[in-house]
């Protein structure tokens, strides 16, 4: 499991294994500005600012993804992996609480806030 | 005769097996032919040897095909396209397996647009002696047929001189900046007796907005929508009904994501049905009557 820090909002979800950046955000609740949700539009582009991902969900094309933007540190948010504990920074705009509801941790990093729910999470 | 209709459409997907299952389990087309990295589709209600081709590597548009009654069309469109200044070339049978000769053409628009008049004949899957309604065992939605495609073109008003002036398409719906003589910012265009088999709205060239399988009715619409909830499939937009063209849809991805369509209805036109015009004003009202308004998805979304 692998914590998923969200700029400028500065918020945390955890992620599970194998899930991508947009399914652990949306899991917990959480969206932004996404496409088609499967790599081929571009839009889901966030820039990765500590850790690293992977694409080992699905393929990734070099046309959408050029390798001097994934090096420079650009994220396709909907196919990558996190390797391990991450920050991402939304590009001009702010994370959206879809679903105020689901029992997912998430953290506020600022004010040092957990919410955490009463209900187990089911891969703990 | 002219153009007949869509008659192929060739795009990139970045992984053959999801496209497989997508266009194969999820749509419910048969796979015809198989390469080692592209997959042939037809439709059971389409009698022509495809009419999906997915390629792996990348995504987006590689080509469209519309089909002309006659050989003799493709010289007239060949050359008529040579004189309105685009690229040319013919193409021979083979070249697109089950497709026979023809003219490929470089759009305005940067999108490759293929005529040809003779495909190998698969027949449909109900033939033509006392046939069924449907077949029996249709998989997914049972698409029967693809319908039209929508493209992005920097300069519409350019591409819609092309569609009308080299293949006498007529525009059955037009978005413009304002009715003063406003600038074009989308043409729904026709060769047949249904509203749209090419159209397009102002964007980047060579772009790929969606292309659409047609479905009988509202109520297959709506079922569509529900197995793409079953199979995973995201959706864009929809179930609901357009002003342009007033037809129902469901607007939903493929794996690679290419945005495709499922469409029913609209309406009948003519060679004399005069043209509809939306003003951008409207834009949101014209595209989802129900709803009216464009999602940033719609309008930024394209492979
Ligand atoms: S949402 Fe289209 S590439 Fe991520
Ligand atoms: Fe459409």
């Amino acid at each position: 499991m692998a914590a998923i820090r969200v700029l400028p909002d500065d918020v945390t979800v955890d992620s599970r294994p194998g899930e991508t950046v947009l399914d652990a955000l949306s899991r917990s609740g959480f969206g932004y500005r996404t496409g088609c949700t499967r790599g081929g539009c571009g839009i889901c582009k966030v820039d990765l600012r500590q850790g690293s991902v992977s694409y080992t969900a699905a393929t990734v094309s070099d046309q959408v993804l050029p390798p001097d933007e994934r090096a420079a540190g650009t994220c396709l948010s909907c196919r990558a992996v996190p390797d391990g504990d991450l920050t991402i920074e939304l590009r001009n705009e702010r994370l959206r609480r879809l679903n105020p509801y689901l029992t997912a941790r998430f953290e506020s990093t600022t004010k040092k806030q957990v919410l955490r729910n009463e209900r187990k999470r089911p891969w703990e | 005769m002219g153009v007949m209709r869509l008659g192929y459409v060739h795009t990139r997907v970045t992984d053959l097996d999801d496209a497989r299952r997508h266009y194969g389990d999820t749509l419910g087309m048969k796979a015809v032919h198989t390469e080692a990295d592209r997959v042939y589709f037809k439709a059971w209600d389409e009698f022509d040897h495809h009419s999906v081709v997915v390629e792996e590597g990348g995504v987006g548009l590689v080509k469209m095909g519309y089909k002309v009654a006659t050989s003799d069309d493709l010289d007239l469109f060949e050359r008529r396209a040579q004189q309105f200044g685009c690229l040319t070339e013919r193409m021979s049978r083979g070249d697109n397996v089950g497709i026979g000769d023809g003219v490929r053409i470089v759009l305005p628009s940067e999108h490759v647009l293929e005529l040809y008049n003779e495909a190998e004949y698969l027949g449909s899957e109900v033939g033509l002696v006392n046939p069924a309604p449907f077949p029996r065992h249709l998989v997914g939605v049972g698409v029967p047929r693809i319908d039209h495609c929508l493209v992005t073109a920097e300069d519409p008003d350019t591409l819609e001189r092309f569609f009308s002036e080299v293949l006498d398409f007529r525009a059955a719906e037009r978005v413009v900046e304002d009715l003063d003589g406003g600038g074009l910012l989308g043409s729904w265009m026709s060769c047949t007796t249904t509203p749209h088999d090419i159209a397009f709205i102002k964007g980047p060239n060579g772009k790929l907005h969606h292309f659409a399988y047609e479905l009988s009715d509202w109520y297959a619409i709506k079922n569509a929508g529900a197995i793409f909830t079953m199979d995973d499939v995201p959706v864009d937009v929809g179930p609901t009904q357009h002003g342009i063209t007033r037809g129902e849809t469901v607007y939903f991805f493929d794996p690679a994501g290419n945005r495709n369509e499922v469409f029913s209805g609209g309406y009948a036109v003519f060679p004399d049905t005069p043209t509809k015009t939306w003003t951008v004003d409207q834009l949101g009202t014209g595209i989802f009557y129900i709803g009216r308004e464009l999602s940033e998805r719609f309008t930024s979304v394209l492979t």
